[in-house]
């Protein structure tokens, strides 16, 4: 792979994440109870409101003076203090939210690349067969689910109902719990929200997945494999598949923002103390500095995928390293 | 301008209905003989229809007072879909819901058609430093987490114009989701939309408007736009399930109107009442498999118009 493909991905994911800044400091510029709106109070002295305008910067040019403070303030990892969690810093309070929630996406993402990818590969290699038929219906039902509208009849079904699993939350409280038993009652807990997120993926990676190995079927190299006198089953495997996983590289990877997000819903039904439960305390309280770290720390990772993304692809595929 | 009729044309005109008439049989045809299609179109005749007429199935919006049931009652005769934990009647509401989310649907559909098929056009068109700006934005709409953006935007708006505001008779927070939705996804509509322009005004008759000196915006208008509009067609109805699945989760996660309850309003009142934990299906279900339905049959039509209208797309899938 070239560095000069390397150098110009890397130049893309930057200048995307620079803008991701510049536009989370005109949303800060706009929010309610902004500096710029503080001093509009008719109590105050203009002298007054001139001193603290000089004290906070607020004196100088939008740009580029108080952009490239708030810019230098991110890249040191300052993003003010959450209003909801009193003074704590809003890197805190995301950090410990961060955690839950990259346990369960990253579960749930790993099992629904595994069971998409075998069920869309199987569904497009059999085109109109039984299995594509009943495998693509419901990759298109479970397409069209929002991960709330899975999650809450697993709820009624095997919490409410059966009571096999614990209905929310990420513990059991209270009591002494050895090692052994503290992590079965995390996967206990686990089982239903990452069955809801794993649902939810599987849909769209079973569909994307089918018709890229639609496409690769009809390939040349596909005919050779077969005029060989290969089996069925080792051209799909070692002809057919790796070459249509290419385009899934990319999908995931754009994907991932919206798995997070669709995760925010998910998080909220199993009452899983992550970042979607906490993007949505901070909406109820209107915990701006909060959301915007949230927004901050969602995008940047959303950047850095597609970056990681575009460096896998150029290494699987010798086309695009130009 | 380029409304008047250019000479000679207008007596072509029977003619010519003629032949649109038949290509639009043919086109029904194809499109209702797909599976997908027809499914598709029988499911949103159905949601249309009740999203029309909602009082005529189920008289007006049951609120807080005029509510007639018991609190959490599972269904009965009298309430085939059960009540709320207010005693309102679920059938009522979730009839009532399909007005708002397809309303919603509908607007930030034509938002986002419009922004993307405009960026789309020009870049492609125009190409050169316009191209390349109008698509480095794209790229950073595709890649931003919208609706982790569309929770920021959503209350800063709803600040700047006021909770009270009304807009053709939609409250504004009915309004902001509408916006929100529409600023935030029109970035796959106008990608799609500028790879067929690149390939549209290579074709001989742009050529030869701009021979006999049309103007870019006139081009753009007459010879691009008709060629693109079938595309515009399909991504129209794909971005209206898309619409659909966003206010439901924007509405679920609580940025909902209560007074104008969509179907994710309902669901996320469902979950503020605790209704998984206490088992009440009928509280979730009815909300839930429209939302589904509804975008299950919005995907299919898309699918199937994509392909119908793709002259590209024949004979394969």
């Amino acid at each position: 792979m070239s560095a000069h493909y390397i150098l110009r991905k890397l130049v893309q994911a930057i200048l995307t994440i620079v803008a991701i800044v510049a536009l989370n400091f005109v949303l800060f510029r706009m929010m309610p109870g902004s500096p710029e709106r503080a001093t509009k109070n008719p109590h105050l002295t203009p002298e007054f409101i001139a001193a603290e305008r000089a004290k906070w910067g607020l004196d100088k040019p939008l740009f580029p003076d108080q952009l490239v403070a708030f810019a230098i303030s991110t890249a040191q990892g300052d993003l003010g203090y959450s209003i909801k969690y009193r003074g704590q810093p809003v890197v805190e309070v995301v950090a410990d939210a961060a955690g839950p929630t990259v346990l369960l996406i990253g579960i749930g993402e790993a099992i629904a690349i595994v069971v998409g990818l075998w069920l869309g590969a199987r569904s497009g290699w059999r085109r109109g067969g039984v299995m594509d038929r009943i495998g693509n219906s419901l990759s298109l039902i479970f397409y069209s689910m929002p991960y709330f509208v899975i999650g809450m009849p697993l709820i009624i079904i095997f919490a409410a109902g059966l009571g096999w699993f614990p209905t929310s939350g990420m513990t059991t409280p209270g009591g002494d719990k050895g090692p052994a038993e503290a992590l079965f009652d995390l996967g206990r807990h686990l089982v239903l929200p990452v069955t809801a997120v794993a649902l939810g993926l599987i849909g769209a990676y079973s569909i994307l997945m089918r018709s890229s190995i639609v496409e690769t079927r009809s390939e040349d190299y596909i005919t050779t494999a077969r005029a060989k006198g290969l089996p069925d089953a080792l051209v799909l495997r070692s002809h057919a598949f790796p070459n249509a996983l290419l385009p899934m590289v990319t999908l995931i990877a754009i994907n991932l923002g919206y798995v997070v997000a669709g995760a925010i819903t998910a998080e909220i039904v199993f009452n899983w103390p992550g970042l979607g439960l906490l993007t949505v305390q901070a909406l109820d309280a209107r915990d701006y500095p909060l959301l915007q770290a949230i927004f901050l720390l969602i995008a940047v990772s959303v950047v850095f995928a597609n970056f990681a993304a575009d460096i896998v692809y150029g290494y699987l595929d010798p086309r695009v390293r130009a | 301008m380029s409304l008047q009729p250019i000479a000679g044309t207008t007596d072509l005109g029977v003619g010519r209905w003629t032949t649109t008439g038949r290509r639009a049989r043919t086109f029904v045809g194809r499109l209702l003989g797909r599976t997908d299609g027809l499914v598709g179109v029988v499911i949103l005749a159905f949601f249309t229809v009740i999203a029309l007429f909602p009082s005529v199935f189920v008289g007006p919006l049951e609120g807080v007072l005029s509510a007639t049931g018991q609190p959490l009652d599972s269904p009965s005769l009298a309430y085939p879909f059960g009540t709320d934990e207010l005693g309102r009647d679920l059938l009522n509401l979730t009839v009532h819901g399909a007005r708002i989310s397809m309303v919603i649907g509908l607007l930030a559909t034509i938002i986002t058609v419009v922004i993307g098929s405009t960026v789309g056009i020009v870049a492609g068109y125009v190409g050169g430093v316009v191209d390349n700006v109008l698509m480095r934005i794209t790229d950073f709409f595709l890649v931003l987490p919208t609706i982790v953006l569309a929770l920021i935007l959503a209350p800063i708006i709803l600040d700047v114009i006021g909770a009270q505001a009304e807009l053709f008779g939609i409250r504004s927070t009915l309004l902001v989701i509408v916006i929100v939705i529409g600023l935030t996804s029109w970035a796959t509509t106008a990608r799609v939309i500028r790879s067929q322009v690149l390939s549209v005004k290579e074709r001989m008759f742009v050529d030869r408007a701009r021979v006999i000196g049309s103007g870019g915006g006139q081009i753009m208008r007459r010879h691009i736009l008709p060629n693109v509009v079938n595309l515009i067609v399909a991504q129209s109805v794909l971005t209206f399930a898309t619409a659909v699945f966003t206010e439901t989760t924007l509405a679920f996660i609580g940025l909902g109107d209560p007074a104008a309850p969509s179907w994710g309003q309902i669901l996320n009142n469902a979950q503020s009442a605790g209704a998984p934990g206490l088992g009440a299906w009928w509280y979730i279900v009815p909300p839930a498999a429209a939302v589904v339905l509804v975008v299950l049959a919005f995907t299919l039509l898309g699918n199937a118009l994509d392909d119908v209208l793709n002259p590209k797309m024949l004979g394969r899938r």
